[in-house]
């Protein structure tokens, strides 16, 4: 009897206890705790490295207090009519980073890697105040992000060595990038080969051509006319291709020695090509033997290009070097 | 030219058929009669088109030697007769050791004050083939009683093999185009900015001989592959020896060579003269080079030089299959086929295995950034950093070599149009320089011997056509245009093939059908534009030379408003007073830039210098000068640093100082040591690199920043600027008024240019407390006390006796 009441006693008190907890939860976040947040989220990463939210699970899983893991945020509008052009790069990088952690052997249930879309999560957005994208935030396991736990992508760019490195600092995990190894350059140059060879295959009975030195002088001539232009430069550089001012403006040739774009060095290109032109013609007017009066005009034609474009690319050149004296005397008042 | 040669033999002596043999027969006939031999003679040789063109050759190649020698004084005259820059340091400072000590001493030479505490062993890793040059000048002077420094002879070197560096471009040229087109072309180097930047007088640098070495190594090549003689082939392998010994650059030359030979077998242009003068060159080269012991098994063991050795098996292969071709009948020939296919991939098989089993190394980083341009950027930061391995804007392209950027397409135009073996050479030559010149500003000198070749065939082809005097017979114009015909007819065929010497013939073809008709004022037009042309050129190079490349950036020199000129010799002041204020063993801790020119003009031990071996020493230096004061201690004491130097721009506004070069720093410290450097620290919030208030508090607490700005705060320049306003970044700086704990300010020159610090012992700062009752004041016996106090100042006589006044010494009595 005296067991009894103990028994129905201590039953209510565990009951009363459980109620209590449960009220706890549910009134402290929605319906999880720590240890099952964690659990869904490992079951969601078994399922794909980046984890898609929304604001409800963004609330759930990011604003919960109690956390024991970090969360890397990618803020991106990938909905075509938001026309965001790197929001596509910044993913693709991304999703490799999350993709290397994924599979290497720091993985571990510290750190998740989640990507919420404007047009999902516009509610996120305007919690975080944010109105660009793309965005990378880190929310560590205890206190709000502070400023560095947004990714400079201005600085930086956001190149997933990048983004590994700055999550290294963050969260002192350090993801070695595994990028899947990009067969599109070999896959051009043996389309390249296969088309050359086919090529030649299908003219096997006539390879004149290839003993035809004007094709091979016009290819000598554009690959160095390209390497003088400066398009190395370009290539590694990557320069935009003209400069526009907030004001409107359109500026064709860099102000400064150190720099160029890519149109000013198409357009330099161009000059060179046509002073080469100009030379060649001039030689080809006398050393040929034809019609007198064609030839006169052709060396006219040389002399007219090689003064006039000369004496343009030395303008261009005053341009970009602050007190450069001398100009083509010979045509001061064209330019 | 042709014409005056037909006609004035006959002028002169009928009987001589020959221009080069008329002198002496002249003088065999004319003998009896003395005055008119000697007027004859005079006449002969004068208007003798073999004399007077070797006067012309002779006197253009001084000219050339002598403007381009004295274009290159600038820095001479201007300031003082000094080494510039950095490594022409290290070079004068190991030429001067060789002088001294011998070669052999210098071979063994084991520099321990660089690299502190390593040590560099230089005879090993160095170049020798310039201070041997340098050094036999002295030596061969010295024996002919000609006293000279040994610094006047380095720093003149570079302007003396310019002029020798001209000659070999004209013997190259003259024996791909013509003679008229190398004197052209000699001019051209002799004056060119892309060479002369690294060829003023003071910058002793490898380079400066290395353009010598390869011109005369091209010429010999191309020399030997026309004549086919194993003679020639072997100096080919002697000057490659000592482009060896010279400049790491004669990788170019090894691959380049064997190019060309692939290239001629492409072509279907073998024959046994190529055979026998690649094979000679091959083998003698290999052998050679491998004597240079920083070479040493370089040649067989890395992947620079593997083409050479396929290309000599190749080579080898295809003459034995022509030789077996001779013997075997077709239905056997069919075989050899399979049997080439399978050798040249066991071959390549076997250097593949060997390259992953480690025998033969990979591509050197350097060379391999070369190809992937994207390589060193990511990988090797202490490449990457140096601005001479940035790629090249077409602005550099045109300020270095001017007209010549657009006239040498159209030379390698008709270099390829009228091609022969050795005209492959140079279109290879042009193809290959021109990529790499691009890829990397330093490489901008190797383009410029070939683009000032093809330029001078450009200009030659061109000046020579319209210089030609017209001829207006109609006749002769009928019968030029029924050549031309004739001509037209058979070019097709030869367009297939072509002989060397075919534009030699149409040359000679062309006085017989001239009627050129382009009428005098074009011609003349024409050729005034091309003399404006070349006139701008020269005057280009001057100025050129003389702004951007006469600096030795030890002197500096700045100009006031009125033209007036004031020298800044800050960096000579503070190397000096390390010379004479230091202990001779003391160690200097600096930037790795200003290594060569502390152990070569103060002659202190440094930690790091230009020739950047160690990665990690380098990365720990940078981690020093990095971190915090307390941090960065630790790191000197643990390298026994004694003295800090550091270069500081911010008083007179010079871009070129150590917080300017500081993220770099922090880079390549970062590379080593990425858990106590982060460069993102070095950044404000929106990744700006700022000095002022706002800039990111690592670095205004880091130990380059304090010794830069120590007491810099106090500084008010004029009335405009605020106190401590730094005139390089513009910008107040943001830490005024700190002390320094760990170092003290030992000397600062005159412009505050270069900043020494000395390192504190650790008993000088932050002494333990002592309880007063605990502190023993030791004293030695015979120590001298002074016993002035503050009220008593006079000073005292030890020993003096003390005379009492007014009393008698008492005598005792008894």
């Amino acid at each position: 009897m005296k067991y009894k009441l103990y028994i129905t006693l201590l039953v209510l008190f565990v009951l009363s206890l459980g109620y209590v907890t449960c009220q706890y939860r549910t009134k402290n976040n929605q319906g999880s705790s720590l240890t099952e947040r964690v659990q869904q989220l490992m079951e969601m990463a078994m399922k794909r490295s980046v984890l898609k939210f929304n604001g409800p699970k963004f609330k759930q899983y990011i604003k919960a207090t109690p956390r024991n893991y970090s969360i890397i945020v990618m803020f991106t509008a990938m909905a075509p009519q938001r026309q965001c052009q790197i929001c596509r790069h910044a993913n693709d990088e991304f999703t490799i980073v999350a993709n290397s952690f994924r599979y290497s052997q720091v993985y571990s249930n510290k750190l998740f890697f989640v990507s919420i879309d404007f047009d999902e999560g516009s509610d996120v957005f305007q919690l975080m105040r944010l109105n660009t994208a793309p965005v990378y935030m880190h929310f560590p396991p205890k206190g709000k992000p502070k400023v560095a736990d947004t990714m400079d992508i201005q600085r930086v760019g956001f190149a997933a060595e990048a983004i590994a490195k700055w999550i290294g600092e963050r969260t002192d995990i350090q993801i070695r990038v595994f990028r899947p190894p990009n067969y599109s350059g070999t896959v051009a140059v043996v389309m390249l080969l296969v088309l050359i060879g086919g090529f030649l295959y299908l003219r096997r009975n006539n390879l004149d051509f290839i003993y035809n030195k004007t094709i091979w002088g016009l290819g000598a001539l554009f690959f160095s006319l390209t390497m003088t232009s400066g398009q190395m430069w370009n290539h590694i550089r990557g320069p935009p291709f003209i400069h526009k001012s907030p004001n409107g403006n359109v500026a064709y040739i860099h102000g400064s020695s150190q720099g160029q774009f890519v149109l000013e060095t198409y357009i330099v290109m161009v000059i060179n090509g046509a002073v080469v032109l100009g030379m060649i013609l001039m030689t080809e007017a006398a050393a040929r033997k034809g019609d007198v009066k064609k030839r006169r005009i052709f060396a006219v034609i040389g002399l007219g290009l090689v003064a006039i474009f000369f004496s343009l690319l030395l303008s261009i050149f005053r341009n970009k070097a602050q007190g450069y004296p001398y100009r083509y005397v010979c045509k001061k008042y064209f330019i | 030219m042709q014409r005056r040669q037909n006609m004035l033999p006959n002028k002169s002596s009928p009987s001589s058929s020959s221009s080069s043999s008329s002198s002496t027969a002249n003088a065999k006939v004319m003998f009896p009669d003395k005055r008119p031999t000697t007027k004859q003679m005079k006449s002969s040789t004068l208007t003798n088109a073999a004399g007077l063109s070797s006067l012309i050759t002779f006197t253009v190649l001084l000219l050339a030697w002598i403007s381009g020698f004295a274009s290159r004084l600038f820095a001479v005259i201007r300031f003082e007769s000094i080494i510039h820059e950095f490594d022409p340091w290290f070079n004068y400072r190991a030429t001067a050791y060789m002088v001294q000590h011998g070669f052999y001493n210098f071979l063994n030479w084991f520099d321990e004050r660089a690299w502190y505490p390593l040590g560099r062993i230089v005879g090993g890793t160095v170049y020798p083939g310039l201070m041997i040059t340098s050094g036999s000048i002295h030596y061969i002077l010295h024996s002919l009683n000609i006293p000279v420094h040994i610094r006047d002879i380095c720093v003149f070197l570079a302007p003396i093999f310019s002029g020798l560096t001209a000659i070999s471009t004209y013997l190259l040229t003259k024996e791909i185009w013509s003679a008229g087109a190398g004197l052209f072309a000699a001019c051209f180097i002799a004056i060119v900015p892309g060479y002369i930047s690294r060829s003023v007088a003071g910058s002793y640098d490898n380079e400066g001989i290395a353009i010598f070495a390869l011109q005369i190594t091209y010429y010999l090549w191309v020399k030997s592959v026309k004549t086919g003689s194993i003679f020639w082939a072997s100096i080919t392998a002697l000057s490659y020896f000592y482009m060896v010994s010279a400049w790491g650059g004669y990788v170019f030359i090894i691959n380049l060579i064997p190019l060309h030979v692939f290239a001629l077998l492409v072509m279907n242009r073998f024959s046994n003269r190529l055979f026998t003068s690649y094979t000679t060159f091959y083998v003698l080269g290999l052998l050679l080079s491998m004597q240079v012991p920083f070479v040493g098994f370089q040649p067989i063991r890395t992947s620079e030089h593997m083409a050479a050795g396929g290309v000599f098996g190749l080579l080898i292969f295809v003459a034995a299959l022509r030789y077996l071709r001779t013997v075997l009948t077709k239905s056997e020939m069919k075989y050899f086929g399979g049997v080439v296919a399978v050798t040249a991939t066991i071959l390549l098989l076997i250097l593949i295995a060997l390259t992953y089993a480690g025998v033969v190394a990979p591509w050197s980083g350097r060379f391999y950034s070369l190809w992937d341009t994207g390589y060193a950027k990511i990988h090797i930061p202490i490449i990457a950093s140096v601005s001479e391995h940035q790629p090249t804007t077409w602005f550099s392209f045109f300020f270095d070599l001017h007209i010549l950027v657009t006239t040498f397409p159209v030379g390698l135009w008709y270099c390829i149009k009228h091609i022969n073996d050795e005209r492959v050479f140079v279109i290879l030559y042009a193809i290959s320089a021109v990529y790499f010149a691009g890829v990397m500003v330093r490489l901008m000198l190797t383009l410029t011997p070939v683009v000032c070749m093809l330029a001078g065939v450009a200009i030659s082809k061109l000046v020579e056509l319209y210089l030609k005097e017209e001829d207006r017979d109609d006749r002769n114009g009928t019968e030029s245009n029924e050549e031309s015909e004739e001509e037209r007819e058979r070019s097709p065929g030869r367009a297939l093939y072509d002989k060397a010497g075919k534009l030699r013939r149409m040359k000679h073809e062309r006085p017989k059908g001239s009627g050129d008709g382009l009428g005098a004022n074009l011609r003349n037009g024409v050729i005034i534009g091309m003399l404006m042309l070349l006139m701008m050129f020269t005057v280009h190079c001057t100025w050129v030379t003389s702004n951007a490349y006469s600096s030795p950036s030890i002197v500096l020199a700045s100009y006031s408003n009125d033209g007036g000129r004031a020298i800044l010799d800050d960096f000579r002041e503070a190397y000096y007073w390390l010379a004479q204020n230091t202990p001779n063993d003391a160690r200097v801790m600096s930037w790795w830039d200003y290594g060569y020119q502390i152990a070569g003009m103060a002659n202190r031990t440094t930690l790091v210098d230009n020739n950047t071996w160690n990665n990690s020493h380098i990365a720990l230096v940078g981690k020093a000068m990095s971190s915090n004061e307390s941090a960065a201690y630790d790191i000197m004491t643990s390298l026994d640093v004694d003295y800090v130097l550091i270069i500081f721009g911010g008083m007179i506004g010079y871009s070129g100082d150590d917080i300017n070069k500081f993220l770099w720093m922090v880079r390549i410290a970062e590379g080593e040591h990425p858990q106590d450097i982060r460069e993102s620290d070095y950044f404000t919030e929106r990744g700006e690199f700022r000095v002022d208030k706002e800039g990111s508090p690592t670095l205004l607490n880091s130990l380059m920043y304090k010794l830069s700005y120590y007491r810099f705060g106090e500084v008010k320049m004029d009335y405009r600027t605020p106190h401590g306003f730094d005139r390089t970044r513009n910008a107040e700086i943001g830490n005024k008024n700190f002390q320094l704990t760990y170092l003290e300010e030992a000397y600062t020159t005159e412009h505050w240019l270069v900043r020494v610090y000395r390192v504190k012992k650790p008993a000088e700062f932050n002494r333990p407390r002592i309880p007063i009752s605990k502190r023993v004041i030791t004293r030695r016996a015979n120590s001298y006390i002074s016993k002035k106090t503050a009220r008593r100042r006079r000073g005292f006589i030890k020993g003096r006796p003390v005379v009492i006044k007014g009393q008698k010494p008492q005598r005792r009595t008894t």
